[in-house]
């Protein structure tokens, strides 16, 4: 219920983010094309879009439920993780610490990480091509998919909660405001793998494959989805092995994207 | 825990041993085989291995540090540890009702008399679930100490409980760690009065004044959900003091001013039978239920019943109530007489104990009596382990309280209303209890910081979960945010699992609670709002003279000091206990 307030300043900030990018990267002369073939454009992934909506809608469900379920068949590797990678976070944390740091980190993680997840809709919907836009939406699926099913097998609590003291939650902690969203959104048992990892990486390497169309988003993507990485653990709320599994999702979800499986055509 | 690895190493001892056959040449000797066999029998020693479950940070920051403390110092003397966080219902389900754990850091829920000790630590509690010896502690010393505590009064029951305390200090079947100080976080721009009680007792929420004329509502603010997912007040990993559970369910008697005083009680008179107290109770008049119906002093025969057996005789062996149950266990028989009065008699206890018995919940037989079926999921039965009324998570809650249930949302919120009919309403309890909001609501937030964050937006009243002193400061320095802050016999401790080797053994206990530095703990991990003790009876008239907290725990002092750990004179404790260490510098057990 708190989240309502919360939800709208980020979503009209997201908004102007997309307004200027859609003008710097795809340009006049694609917007102005692409009224006239829209229809064909939808009609071509339209099935895509149909099974994402039906899988977020199921993902949504399952969160909801999830957490339970989890906690009968779930395998807690909180223990585990720690084990491994010990203070890795905690270090990492102290070596970057700085406030301006915090500031642009978390702007990233929820504002950059939204803008880079919805811009590649609108930018592949303005090609004639509509080959990305399928393989980006299939790709989501996936990550989608395949990390729910993740987080159903697996419990794992982020740093942030293990060891408090050495790893601050620094963007509950500096803006609790977004924790209120971000707790609707998610239970925090769900870190393994990193969602925001698997979907930013995924989006920067499909961003690798239009290079030669969008050169600046390339650019951008990268920068935001390395960004978007490093957060989840500055931050406190993911595992270096978190990401490394994210990084490993985003690779297969974008393999599997491309491959003959997903072409429906 | 470990059957998986005896069999591969008894697997591997057999091939080994077969290998060893087949050089063997038809030739050996018996006395060749006889050494086979003594080396082949003998299991090799293993490391040890302790999981410590607990809360994570998001739930409480404090348990989960001394959990990763007891850990590390596990680690440096050569055990191996880990932690594992728990969503707080998961983490008691382990500990009080599935006895899945080897050790837990955990807060018990606190207590009134000591007689809590008795099902906490008694050896015929060992098989019930709730706070009801989940350590599977078992000593006949103790336990002929906790019966006569609860026959005595005065001086003879203060020396009876130092006894009982120091006998608990040495088999340490729990560590206690430290006496936090409750903190809220309230504003006071609407309503007064929060030190009262501080937010921990439903008479705490039922007395606050209001500043403005009639706000209408009680906004709070938890970060507790389990009370938006199970309104029941039988169910023990859902409740710590059930103190919202507590405004809709009256009891005979309500604990304030320092005793158990009559509530849905007009007065209760003592006897005596036989040696043993007796009472007879009269119900105040006109008492109904939440839906309007009558509450008589049959509904109160039945819920000492049912809490005594919540299958109600139906399985061969009682299935007695998780929570309330050293109360319930005071009493031998429960009678209603008339429809307005009960006449209960009670076991060999003092009637100073046996008063405990009025403050639990009184439950309405015509939704109840249903609930002593066998629990089952589906239609699959759970073999008579439980019944349904322990597991339902009672959705709409009929209580005779002075709040009754609206709405509830899982997972984000609870609404209660005021119950025009109660009798606080016209009475002279009712000027320092009546409520003066018209509802109630208790919403989930995700963390101390957005509690806080939610404060001080002034889009709630008050936190009703504890804050982190952490905050304290920043609290403070608010204009309409202020900090309230109550001393608590709710104590954090480090339970052990004593039916899993080696923590069954005693001075494996005392070596692991000798790895707390409590000092330490609470100058770091509680900010020094906080108490450390060696008694659970610590912050209490009745702690034993000799178990004081001196600058360090007299019965298991810290191995070091200043917050270092001395891993030499911890190496030696154990070897005195008789574990030996490996080359690589870990303890094994046989």
């Amino acid at each position: 219920m708190f989240a309502f307030r919360v939800l709208g300043l980020v979503l009209a900030i997201v908004l102007s983010m997309l307004v200027v990018a859609t003008v710097a990267f795809v340009g006049r002369e694609r917007l102005v094309r692409t009224p006239g073939d829209a229809r064909r454009r939808i009609r071509a992934v339209l099935p895509y879009f149909v099974a994402l909506a039906v899988l977020l809608v199921l993902n949504s469900v399952i969160r909801d439920l999830g957490p339970e379920f989890s906690w009968i068949v779930g395998w807690n590797i909180t223990g585990g993780i720690h084990a491994i990678e010990g203070q890795f976070v905690a270090h990492l944390q102290s070596a970057l610490f700085h406030p301006a740091l915090t500031a642009y980190f978390s702007f990233i993680y929820v504002y950059g990480y939204t803008f880079l997840l919805l811009f590649p809709l609108v930018a592949y919907f303005a090609l004639a091509d509509t080959g990305p836009l399928r393989r980006t939406i299939v790709a989501y699926g996936l990550n989608y998919g395949l990390g729910v099913i993740c987080y159903i097998a697996f419990i794992a609590y982020g740093p942030r909660n293990l060891m408090p003291e050495l790893v601050d939650g620094l963007l509950f902690s500096t803006y609790p405001q977004y924790q209120l969203l971000t707790a609707e959104v998610n239970s925090n048992t769900n870190v393994f793998p990193s969602l925001h990892t698997s979907l930013s990486v995924t989006v920067a390497l499909l961003a690798a494959r239009t290079r030669d169309i969008y050169r600046g988003w390339w650019y951008v993507a990268t920068v935001i989805a390395t960004s978007v990485v490093i957060s989840t653990m500055y931050l406190g709320i993911h595992w270096g092995i978190d990401v490394v599994a994210g990084i490993l999702l985003a690779v297969a979800s974008v393999r599997l994207a491309e491959s003959s499986w997903f072409d429906w055509e | 825990m470990v059957a998986g690895d005896r069999l591969d190493r008894i697997d591997g001892r057999r091939r080994r041993l077969l290998a060893g056959l087949a050089g063997v040449s038809t030739g050996a000797t018996a006395g060749c085989l006889q050494q086979f066999r003594s080396m082949a029998n003998r299991n090799s020693p293993r490391d040890v291995s302790l999981e410590v479950k607990t809360v994570p940070a998001d739930i409480d920051p404090r348990g989960i540090h001394i959990a990763r403390d007891v850990a590390d110092n596990l680690e440096a003397v050569g055990i191996g540890a880990t932690v594992t966080p728990m969503d707080e219902q998961e983490l008691l389900r382990d500990v009080l009702i599935n006895n899945d754990f080897d050790l837990y850091v955990a807060r018990h829920p606190g207590y009134d008399d000591p007689d809590f000790l008795r099902p906490l630590l008694h050896s015929d509690f060992v098989e019930e679930p709730g706070w009801q010896n989940p350590f599977g502690f078992t000593d006949l010393e103790v336990d002929d100490l906790l019966d006569a505590q609860r026959r005595s009064s005065g001086d003879r029951r203060r020396r009876q409980l130092s006894e009982l305390q120091r006998a608990v200090a040495r088999q340490q079947p729990f560590s206690v760690v430290a006496f936090p100080d409750d903190i809220w976080a309230v504003r006071t721009d609407r309503f007064v009065g929060w030190n009262r009680f501080g937010l921990r007792r439903a008479l705490g929420i039922l007395g606050l004044d209001a500043e403005t004329d009639d706000p209408d509502r009680l906004d709070l603010v938890t970060t507790d959900d389990r009370l938006t997912k199970n309104l029941n007040p039988l169910a023990s990993e859902f409740r710590n003091r059930g103190t919202f559970v507590g405004l809709l369910y009256d009891s005979l008697g309500r604990r304030y001013d320092g005793e158990v005083r009559p509530w849905l009680a007009a007065d209760w008179e003592w006897s005596s039978e036989g040696g043993r107290p007796a009472a007879r109770v009269d119900l105040r008049e006109d008492l109904t239920w939440h839906d309007g119906e009558p509450l008589t002093a049959d509904d109160v025969a039945f819920t000492y019943e049912l809490l005594a057996d919540t299958s109600l005789g139906r399985e061969e062996d009682p299935i007695p109530a998780p929570r309330f149950r050293g109360r319930v266990s005071l009493v031998e028989t429960v009678r209603a007489v008339g429809s307005r009065t009960v006449e209960f008699a009670f076991a060999d206890c003092d009637p100073e104990v046996a008063v405990r018995a009025f403050a639990v919940p009184v439950l309405p037989e015509a939704e109840w009596e249903s609930k002593a079926s066998e629990a089952n999921f589906a239609g699959i039965g759970l073999g008579g382990q439980t019944t349904e009324a322990v597991v339902w998570d009672n959705p709409n809650p009929v209580g005779s309280g002075p709040l009754q249930f609206e709405e509830r949302e899982p997972a984000d919120s609870v609404v209660f209303s005021r119950f025009d009919d109660h009798f606080l309403h016209g009475d002279e309890v009712a000027s320092r209890f009546g409520a003066t909001f018209e509802t109630l609501q208790l919403q989930v937030v995700p963390s101390n910081d957005a509690a806080i964050e939610v404060l001080t937006e002034a889009r709630a009243d008050a936190a009703a979960s504890t804050i982190m002193p952490k905050f304290v400061p920043e609290v403070a320095e608010s204009d309409d945010v202020e900090v309230v802050s109550k001393a608590s016999r709710s104590f954090y401790h480090l339970g052990f699992n004593v039916e899993r080797a080696p923590l069954g053994n005693p001075r494996f206990r005392q070596n692991v609670a000798r790895l707390l530095d409590k000092g330490t703990i609470v100058s770091e991990v509680f900010d020094d709002y906080a108490v450390p003790a060696a008694t659970p009876l610590a912050v209490t008239d009745w702690a034993a003279p000799d178990l004081e907290w001196d600058g360090e725990d007299p019965v298991v002092p810290f191995f070091g000091s200043g917050g270092d750990l001395d891993t030499d004179e911890a190496h030696a404790a154990f070897r005195d206990a008789g574990y030996r260490y490996a080359k690589d510098g870990s303890l094994r057990n046989r």
